[in-house]
């Protein structure tokens, strides 16, 4: 089949695993041709013409935040600027939300395009947790040797980043992350400030509609950072406190660790095929109710997990008696019923 | 077992206990009082301080409380007698007692008196809920995490923030100058400070701090003494009487051997020392007792701590003013001792944070953690408790540890990674520990990058492990799939190095710094020399890609992978599909038959060699022909270099992760359902599903639908015969009949479904298997 790739690298047996050169790289221009093609036919669409729109405005915005994180010399704000670049991803996302609709089953991906969202979701927001990753190994090589932060246009690179992240959180309508948002548990700094907003609507009862049960973690997270930038401003400015900067971004890029790893965790369990755990009651109780069904002796190797968001694989395993039929459909739609 | 726990239930409940809160105002207003003239005393006490020795001085006050205690509780005529065995264990209790006051005392002469309020007056409630809830997880709700954090940051703040400028000046002078090492704590303290290098006052807020945590740790042993001996106040007379006794020698050998440094005449000191028994070592534990019956212990403890803390930084602000030293008759010391702690911005900081967090840690639980499990028909939440608190045993760490170890070696895989990554630390703590010696910033940093990397490590380390892991109720399939996640996320870990490593190059292209060259070359050889053995270790039997002379390798595989997955309850474990597709798709299949969890550690070790070799071969170009640009230049390479290399791994754990079908089997796929379609009585099939569980295992789902008269058993064992030869151990076999549609779109109201229905009953004489779209 390729043959010659073999020949090309034979030589090389240590490097075994990787071939980088062989087959790949006419396979990435084919890659790039399906791209393109595949854009062609989304641009009919004016949802997604908007949200290249808005990408394109994004990625003037981190070019101009990356050039100031330079010229500043801050890791805060440096820290800071990758959520801008995690909102590209998110608008991708959104993107490849919008593409995956179209999309049917094909002999390939027999289940269908859904699962693309999730592996969206689950690659930007790994992305932007070893981002942070990355930025605390940053931060406590600095803590080291601290150098100085020009403190000139943190205040405008913040404001920048933060009417940026705000604007891309809430103009878009992105389905799989606002799924993702919903479902998944939530992190520290979410459960933190409900505990402490429980705790002001005491006082002010009209703000439980805003701060309760949750707030969004994408608004959160950039407000945080933005106070976190506007308290290093001022002790940079004030006290000529340096170090300030790499604790700011120390802050920053846990609260995003935090913020993002939830999301990960939720959109992971589905990648590795797992049941749900809000279901397995239900499903004990679906399979209960089968069990009684003329004919059925047991059920061997039922396997349950979710395809994509919010969609139930069917239940499905292989039954010990080959007569029973009508299992599957009975649990797809006494499930349908408890749950949706 | 259900609780139920309701907001309005709450409310109700709370009401019911308070419903007269006039009536606990007397003794809110005493606390508060006593409180501030513990603070008071305290202040006082300070003031002693500076003319009595420690020792001497606690020794008076412990003696004046005990002839109090003696008149108030009688402990000798008022309870049962004790034995020689209880006498002991008072004993024991006044000697750790004593020590532990004097270190408190020690810290009050080091570290001023707000300071010492501030960090020491905490009732141990505050302290074990902070405690618990920072190192136990079991705190309960994030507003106790909350509390113990700010406690903490609170405790830095003093320890960090406080310059506290005067005293530090003049500390200068301080602790060798005018008190030669006045007793054998001293003397082992300065040492202790010296060699750490914190400046004496800040020694005294460490010391005060561990000094409270082993407080709360007596105070708790001694509940139990103060049972047996019949009441702790009883325990409280006795246990003063005898520190007394035990602290009298120390103090007279102090007196007879030293003479005082300032005299002033006892007269001066005896009305102050009166006080301060009273105010401190009596009358605050009386009314603290009172106040625990009275109000619940919580309350107490707030309403206290903000009290003490609030009149210490009130008295902080003026204690030296002349006004008040009139009154405390203190002048005399006022005028031989100057120095003085002051307030600071830290201390301010840590007196709010102290306020809060001792607020936060006595509010009472909001109910402990349950799961939500449904809503009662009145429509309040309803939990369960039962796991949360039955089902947590603890495990010992050592036999943590030791099963840990046992699993990782258990397995080639994980006790290669194990190795590579002892050997990596080794190599990081031997560059660290060389680069604080030489003081050497550089090489410093160079250790740190390293740990970073060995963070990939761990997480190939973890999840080998993890990809052992029997099959559970949510893992139903086992966790295996495990090792292609990790791999991917190996591969996005490469994608974002890459990324700082070609935007860190790009920002040196242009403006290219100085750099200092010394060590660079003996180190990043060092570090190839380590990864070089990581290449060798990861890539022996795991060499399969590319070169056709890998074969035998290729085909010990599978066995490994039979460790990985066996007993996960389906008893497929034929492994036959490797070998028969070994045949027919050579290449391609062995990219995709690796562990992608080794692949990604792989590829971390190879691009750190990548990263080694470009450091020596730009430092080389520097040294030599001073092409500073050289290093951006590498950068760029070696970024472009790992992105390239991390290309395949992304794309075939994607897919996998994607549910694709399989890439090695497609084309013996066709042939398969072919081989279906042609089974007696087969007419057409539907939904044909399959994709690669992990890199050997395949699963797959299959709708055959067949004639009326067909034998279901028969043709689903065909069918599962003809899959299982080509590789596909999981598979599912739905045989239908005309019936099966009937009775579906009899089930289904949705009109949608019956749509399908139809048109699948209609689909029966379909024949072309590839086209599901149309179906």
């Amino acid at each position: 089949m390729n043959g010659k790739h073999t020949a090309g690298l034979g030589g090389s047996v240590a490097l075994g695993t990787i071939h980088p050169f062989g087959p790949h790289n006419s396979s990435r221009n084919s890659f790039l041709k399906m791209v393109a093609k595949e854009m062609d036919f989304l641009m009919a669409e004016p949802k997604a013409r908007r949200i290249i729109a808005y990408a394109a405005v994004n990625i003037v915005c981190v070019f101009i935040l990356l050039l100031w994180c330079h010229s500043t010399n801050s890791m805060a704000l440096t820290a800071y600027s990758y959520l801008a670049i995690f909102d590209l991803l998110r608008l991708l996302t959104a993107l490849i939300t919008l593409w995956v609709q179209k999309q049917g089953p094909s002999s390939v991906f027999s289940f269908g395009y859904e699962r693309f969202e999730v592996l969206a979701v689950f690659s930007s927001t790994m992305l932007a947790q070893l981002g942070s990753f990355f930025i605390i190994k940053e931060s406590v090589e600095r803590m080291i040797q601290q150098p100085d932060v020009h403190e000139g246009r943190l205040l405008l690179g913040a404001l920048v980043a933060f009417l940026v992240h705000i604007f891309m959180t809430y103009s878009v309508e992105n389905k799989a992350f606002n799924h993702v948002v919903e479902a998944s548990s939530s992190s520290w700094l979410q459960e933190h400030v409900a505990d402490i907003s429980e705790g002001f609507c005491k006082v002010v009862p009209g703000l439980s509609r805003l701060l309760l049960p949750r707030i969004n973690p994408f608004a959160l997270i950039a407000f945080a950072g933005a106070t976190a930038l506007f308290v290093t401003y001022v002790l940079i400015d004030m006290y000529n406190y340096q170090a300030a900067d790499t604790w700011a971004a120390m802050c920053i890029s846990v609260m995003t660790f935090g913020t993002m790893f939830p999301m990960a965790v939720y959109s992971g369990m589905i990648l590795l095929q797992t049941t749900p755990t809000y279901v397995i009651g239900q499903l004990d109780k679906c399979l209960r109710e089968a069990s009684t069904l003329d004919g059925v002796l047991e059920f061997r190797n039922e396997h349950f997990w979710t395809l994509s968001f919010g969609k139930l694989k069917y239940p499905y395993g292989n039954f010990s008696d080959g007569i029973v039929l009508f299992v599957d459909g009975i649990c797809v739609f006494s499930y349908s019923q408890v749950v949706y | 077992m259900v609780a139920r726990y309701g907001s309005g239930s709450n409310v109700l409940a709370t009401g019911a206990i308070y419903n007269s809160p006039s009536r606990f105002t007397p003794y809110i207003g005493l606390l508060i009082v006593f409180k501030f003239l513990r603070a008071f005393g305290l202040f006082l006490s300070y003031d002693l301080l500076k003319l009595v020795h420690i020792v001497q001085f606690l020794f008076i006050v412990k003696f004046g409380a005990a002839i109090f205690l003696l008149f108030l509780q009688k402990p000798f005529t008022s309870g049962p007698r004790l034995t020689k065995r209880q006498w002991f264990r008072i004993l024991r209790h006044a000697f750790f007692g004593s020590t532990i006051q004097l270190f408190w005392i020690f810290g009050l002469t080091l570290c001023g008196p707000v300071r010492t309020i501030l960090l020491f007056e905490h009732s141990d409630l505050v302290v074990i809920a902070a405690a618990s809830a920072l190192f136990t997880g079991q705190g309960g709700s994030p507003a106790k995490i909350r509390g113990g954090v700010f406690m903490l940051l609170a405790i830095l703040g003093i320890l960090l923030f406080d310059h506290d400028d005067e005293a530090a000046h003049q500390s200068n002078f301080h602790p060798e100058g005018h008190h030669h090492h006045s007793s054998i704590i001293t003397h082992m303290f300065y040492h202790a400070v010296n060699w750490s290098g914190l400046s004496d006052h800040k020694g005294g807020v460490v010391m005060l701090t561990l000094t409270i945590c082993l407080n709360v740790g007596y105070n708790t042993a001694s509940k139990k003494l103060s049972v047996d001996v019949g009441g702790a106040k009883r325990l409280h007379a006795l246990s003063t009487l005898l520190s007394s006794l035990l602290l009298l020698p120390w103090a007279s050998f102090i007196y007879f051997t030293r003479e005082s440094q300032i005299t002033v005449s006892w007269i001066y000191v005896l009305f102050p020392f009166i006080f301060v028994t009273l105010l401190v070592f009596i009358l605050d534990y009386y009314v603290e007792a009172v106040c625990v019956n009275r109000l619940e212990i919580a309350r107490t403890a707030k309403i206290g701590a903000i009290a003490i803390f609030t009149s210490a930084i009130f008295l902080g602000c003026f204690w030296n003013h002349p006004f008040v030293t009139h009154i405390t008759t203190m002048q005399a010391v006022q005028e031989i001792v100057k120095e003085d702690h002051v307030l600071s911005g830290g201390v301010i900081f840590s007196f709010v944070l102290f306020m809060f967090s001792s607020h936060v840690l006595t509010n009472p639980n909001k109910g402990s953690k349950g799961s939500l499990v449904g809503y009662s028909a009145g429509g309040l939440p309803l939990y369960n408790m039962a796991e949360e608190a039955f089902q947590r045993t603890s495990h010992s760490v050592a036999l943590v540890l030791k099963n840990g170890l046992k699993q990782i070696l258990e397995e080639s895989d994980s006790r290669r990674i194990f190795y590579f990554l002892c050997m990596n630390l080794f190599f990081t703590f031997v560059e660290l520990v060389y680069g604080v010696w030489t003081n050497s910033l550089g090489l410093i940093s160079d250790g740190f990058h390293m740990l970073f990397d060995c963070s990939a490590l761990v997480m190939g380390l973890y999840a080998a492990v993890m990809s052992r892991w029997k099959a559970t109720r949510e893992f139903s399939y086992g966790y295996d799939r495990v090792e292609i996640l990790s791999g991917y996320i190996n591969g996005l870990f490469l994608v974002v190095i890459a990324f700082f490593v070609f935007t860190a190059a790009l920002g040196r292209l242009f403006d290219p710094p100085d750099i200092n060259t010394d060590r660079l070359l003996v180190v990043s050889v060092a570090g190839l020399v380590v990864n070089l053995f990581g290449i060798v270790a990861f890539s022996h039997g795991h060499s399969h890609g590319g070169g056709g002379g890998s074969h035998g390798h290729s085909h010990s595989k599978p066995k490994q992978h039979n460790h990985s997955h066996h007993g996960h309850g389906h008893g497929h474990h034929g492994h036959g599909h490797s070998h028969n597709s070994h045949n027919h798709s050579h290449g391609e299949q062995e990219c995709s038959t690796k562990n992608s969890n080794m692949q990604g550690v792989f590829l971390h070790v190879l691009a750190d060699t990548m990263g080694s070799v470009g450091v020596i071969i730009s430092t080389i170009l520097i040294e030599n022909f001073g092409w500073n640009i050289a290093d951006p230049i590498c950068s760029l390479f070696i970024a472009f270099m790992i992105f390239l290399s991390v290309v395949p791994l992304l794309k075939d754990t994607a897919f996998v992760l994607l549910l694709r079908s399989p890439l090695e089997i497609e084309e013996s796929l066709q042939v398969a359902l072919q081989k279906v379609l042609s089974i007696d009585g087969v007419l057409s099939l539907r939904k044909q599903q399959f994709w690669s569980h992990t890199s050997s295992v395949m699963c797959g789902s299959i709708h055959v639908v067949t004639s009326p008269d067909a034998s279901e058993q028969k043709i689903v064992s065909q069918v599962t015969a003809i899959f299982k030869e080509l590789g596909v151990q999981n598979l599912t076999v739905q045989v239908e009949k005309e019936a099966y549609f009937q009775h579906m779109s009899g089930l289904s109201s949705n009109f949608d479904v019956i749509v399908e229905m139809t048109k699948n009953i209609k689909a029966l004489n379909f024949q072309d298997p590839h086209s599901i779209k149309a179906v």
